[in-house]
């Protein structure tokens, strides 16, 4: 092409040059318009060529199929009869196009099922309802979801406290508009929660976020480790069984705040205690108890109790704040005489310190190694908060569960 | 009329293909009239259109391209123009209806893509006689399907399963519409570097192919924790099961802590790890399942017939060219995959002294593969130490291409430590291999369209690392047909292309195209 007469754009007419432009810019232009023809060209060229197949295709299945009912019950795969209709024509056995099958047919019928698909996304962008009495092809278009997947499922955010999960969050999480309290039954159909699967070596059922931590303990026997994986293995044994519950060992032991402990729905409590009664509580235990006792803890319950270096003394004690703290009158029966001053600020509008001489009977002569939670229960009762506090501390509840893994660790030096 | 289809090279009557249930049988009703008019006519029909892709894709675009005006002008044009099946003319879409009007001329065949436009219908026509041609013709360059490749030193000994299409569809007809493969693989703690290797190999045609048309049946497999196995039971339930729920690997993942190679020894930990170790392990043990049994020692020049070597081997050729007396040795080398450095072209962007630019793929390839480097070299000849040049190229290129992107860089120095190269390096949907190939050394190729062709590679997964060099996570992105998918773990959402090219991907597998 001269440049003398070039052009003032392309093919396609988008991108002009100005008119006082020299006619080597004016060339250029035309050259970057033809060039944008062509993307569209091809992009166009391909949608084309898939929808015309389609339709093409379903126009000869529905000839087909017509074909084969009008010779009724027989399993000839290819009828001798002529059947048309307004978009093919079927004869000797085979299937002629009438007209453009892009004008000719509406629907498109999926090849391996002849069930009409499903022509867009049931959520999210461009959804469109679909008719009810229609049975589709399985195969549905993406849905493109926010929080979603392409099939609109979405996932159960791992439960507060779940161990490992705090390091890495879950990328769903924060468009995962479920939480973990809602339980399997009133959970959307749409709304997964993570499977279990069975180790092959010892045949326990592994939630799978733990499964190849589980592995490396129960199969890898590599080197270093595994002295340590052996020993975790021990301590977390009973429990693997009920990888399901909300505690992992790690806050089962690290107590939370005292406010928001007493606060905490009652019912919750029980449904932990009940899960904590096991191995490691009892063992370990009674010995903290002995080691704390002495020592003065202060604990400043702040507004914001759970971030607080308060609530971190608080927690360093370990399993014991559990009991006074549930209870704030509650006190121990076996304690009274080592653990001279536990003294709280309290935010005025809380009412929970109590030294640990006032002791609740009932709970002390349980048991001497009293499981904290046991304790609780009985004295809980009278000794709640006030309201107030124990929605704000309702609230703060699950920060606590996970952070209580960290606070755990805090708590060794305090020791 | 012919029932069924024949090799349309040999036999001078050439063939309608034959009907299929479910298609019809042309393209459109006047091409219908056009093939059933006579023998001769639709010989010479599909003998036209035979040449004119020829012309399209084994010569230059410039013969294609230009268009003879009615007044006998010559017109080149980047825009498509129609070469008329019925004359050797070739029109511009305005003349193209006067010419029809002029000749009764009804079918051009496109100029960019090769399809046949019918002046009746006004509408490209998509019939499946000419269909087959045309793209056989863009994939493998030839027409005849059983016509052995001319350029077989460069690929691998054409596998059975591409050839018989047949064993894939036996396999999926009877699957639901709604496996289609697209499933997330939850995160059993710190495994998504599995999980993102994983999605790669289900994603990756061959692989697929191979498992689904029974290559490693785990029924008849008695290898106690096989890999392969734990490969043929995640196939079967992505494309086969119609549960769109994730997929929990327990089998690779108990597979992988029970394997014994000594070699991974660091690999088999609970904490994260590094995707591309995972790739090679999970390679070479299928390898190992599948495939001759030995060893495949690094560097050497191994073949073996498995699947493995088959879909990801390929073989390198460095060439040792002594100074002293120009003696040449050449060694040849099987790979897994190219692994490119980054950090002395990242900083040589810094610095300003490289093109300017982000950085390439191409560059990085062309930094190691066409790039002569010097070495000390004790030379045979001359016997010598000598300085020598030398030079690595493609000798024979894998069919799925895997390439690492050295973003994890251990630093030598005062404070030895490893780290991570955040540079983000440019990579194309289509790359050409051909200039790294040990064949673009000796010859001028550039007009070779055909062996181009044959050199392309379209972009078929991305892996992603996301965070720092000791903790992170990882994504893959996977393409199937022409959507993009992102893989994070269990969840599976839409990817646009953008999304994909803008990441700065760690590995990357490109496709062979004439597969596909």
């Amino acid at each position: 092409m001269a440049s003398e007469n070039a052009p003032e754009t392309g093919k396609c007419g988008v991108i002009v040059a100005p008119s006082d432009e020299s006619p080597k810019e004016r060339l250029a232009h035309a050259v970057l318009d033809d060039l944008l023809y062509n993307i569209l060209h091809d992009l166009l060229l391909k949608v084309h060529r898939d929808e015309k197949i389609a339709r093409a295709n379903t126009a000869a299945i529905k000839v087909e199929k017509l074909a084969q009912n009008s010779v009724d019950g027989a399993t000839d795969t290819k009828p001798d009869v002529e059947v048309e209709t307004e978009a093919a024509v079927y004869k000797d056995g085979k299937v002629t196009l009438k007209g453009n099958p892009l004008k000719t047919t509406k629907e498109i019928l999926c090849p391996r099922c002849h069930l009409p698909r499903l022509l867009y996304p049931t959520d999210g962008k461009g959804a469109r309802k679909p008719d009810p009495g229609v049975i589709y092809c399985k195969r549905h278009p993406y849905i493109e979801k926010p929080g979603y997947d392409i099939y609109g499922q979405t996932w159960v955010a791992p439960g507060p406290g779940r161990g490992k999960k705090k390091q890495k969050p879950d990328p769903n999480d924060p468009n995962s508009p479920i939480t973990a309290d809602v339980s399997a039954k009133d959970r959307p159909p749409n709304v997964l929660s993570f499977p279990s699967a069975t180790c092959s070596k010892c045949k326990r059922c592994i939630l799978v976020t733990r499964l190849n931590n589980h592995m490396g303990a129960c199969i890898g026997n590599s080197g270093r480790t595994a002295s340590r994986a052996a020993a975790q293995k021990i301590s977390n044994g009973s429990n693997v069984g009920s990888q399901n519950d909300n505690t992992p060992p790690g806050s089962q032991k690290g107590t939370p705040l005292p406010s928001s402990r007493a606060a905490s729905p009652r019912k919750r409590d029980a449904d932990d205690m009940d899960n904590d009664d096991g191995d490691e509580e009892d063992s370990s235990k009674p010995k903290k108890k002995v080691k704390v006792i002495n020592k003065k803890v202060i604990i400043k319950t702040n507004k914001s109790p759970a971030g607080t270096p308060g609530s971190i003394s608080v927690k360093s004690k370990d399993n014991k704040p559990k009991t006074s703290s549930g209870l704030s009158v509650e006190q121990k029966p076996d304690e009274p005489a080592t653990a001279d001053s536990v003294v709280a600020k309290p935010d005025p509008s809380t009412v929970q310190v109590a030294p640990k001489k006032t002791i609740n009977p009932s709970s002390g002569t349980s048991k001497s190694a009293s499981p904290a939670k046991k304790i609780k229960l009985g004295p809980a009762k009278p000794s709640l908060p006030p309201p107030t506090a124990a929605a704000a501390a309702a609230k703060k509840i699950k920060k606590e569960k996970d952070e209580s893994e960290s606070s755990g660790t805090l708590s060794s030096p305090l020791r | 009329m012919a029932t069924k289809p024949a090799p349309p090279a040999s036999p001078k009557n050439y063939k309608v293909k034959a009907p299929q249930p479910g298609t019809p049988m042309y393209g459109c009703e006047h091409l219908q009239r056009l093939f059933n008019q006579d023998q001769a006519t639709t010989n010479t029909s599909i003998q036209h259109y035979k040449s004119i892709l020829r012309t399209i894709f084994d010569a230059s675009p410039v013969l294609s391209q230009t268009a003879k005006g009615i007044d006998g002008q010559a017109i080149t044009t980047l825009t498509p123009t129609y070469l008329c099946l019925q004359c050797p003319l070739t029109l511009t879409e305005e003349d193209r209806t006067k010419h029809g009007a002029k000749k009764s001329h009804r079918f051009y065949v496109e100029s960019r893509s090769g399809a046949l436009y019918c002046q009746m219908c006004d509408d490209i026509v998509w019939d499946p006689t000419f269909e087959e041609l045309r793209i056989r013709k863009m994939g493998t360059g030839t027409f005849s399907a059983s016509r052995k490749r001319k350029h077989e030193e460069m690929f691998a000994s054409s596998d059975p399963i591409r050839d018989n299409p047949s064993y894939i569809t036996m396999n999926t007809t009877m699957s639901s519409c709604k496996a289609n493969g697209l499933r997330g693989i939850y995160n059993a703690g710190a495994t998504c570097y599995q999980n993102v290797i994983l999605q790669c190999f289900l994603h990756n045609p061959i692989l697929r192919n191979y498992y689904l048309s029974d290559g490693h049946p785990s029924s008849s497999c008695d290898v106690p924790h096989c890999l392969s196995c734990a490969m043929d039971d995640i196939f079967q339930s992505f494309y086969a099961d119609e549960s769109t729920n994730g997929y929990t690997a327990a089998n690779i993942l108990s597979g992988f802590w029970i394997s014994e190679k000594k070699a991974f020894e660091n690999l088999v930990t609970t904490k994260e790890q590094d995707a591309h170790e995972f790739f090679q392990f999970l390679a070479e043990e299928l390898h190992e399942r599948n495939g001759d049994g030995k060893r495949p020692e690094m560097g050497s020049e191994h073949t073996c017939n498995c699947i493995i070597h088959q879909t990801y081997y390929g073989k390198l050729q460095t060439t040792t060219t002594c100074q002293n007396c120009q003696g040449v040795t050449s060694q040849v080398q099987s790979f897994l995959d190219l692994s490119l450095p980054l950090e002395n072209l990242a900083q040589r962007k810094k610095k300003g002294t490289a093109k300017p630019g982000p950085l390439t793929l191409q560059e990085c390839l062309e930094e190691e593969y066409i790039k002569q480097d010097k070495c000390e070299y004790r030379c045979n000849n001359c016997g010598s130490m000598q300085q020598a040049k030398r030079q690595t190229s493609i000798r024979r290129l894998p069919n799925v291409l895997s390439i690492q992107l050295k973003r994890f860089e251990y630093k030598q120095g005062r404070n030895e430590r490893a780290a991570k190269i955040d540079t983000p390096v440019q990579f194309p949907l289509q790359l050409n291999m051909l200039p790294y190939t040990s064949r673009a050394r000796n010859h001028d190729v550039s007009q070779n369209y055909e062996l181009q062709r044959s050199c392309t590679y379209d972009l078929l997964s991305v892996v992603v690392h996301v965070g720092e060099i000791d903790t992170g996570h990882y994504v893959s992105y996977c393409r199937v047909g022409d959507q993009w998918f992102v893989f994070n773990d269990h969840k599976v959402e839409l990817a646009q292309k953008s999304d994909v090219l803008n990441s700065k991907a760690y590995l990357l597998f490109y496709c062979v195209r004439s597969l596909s």
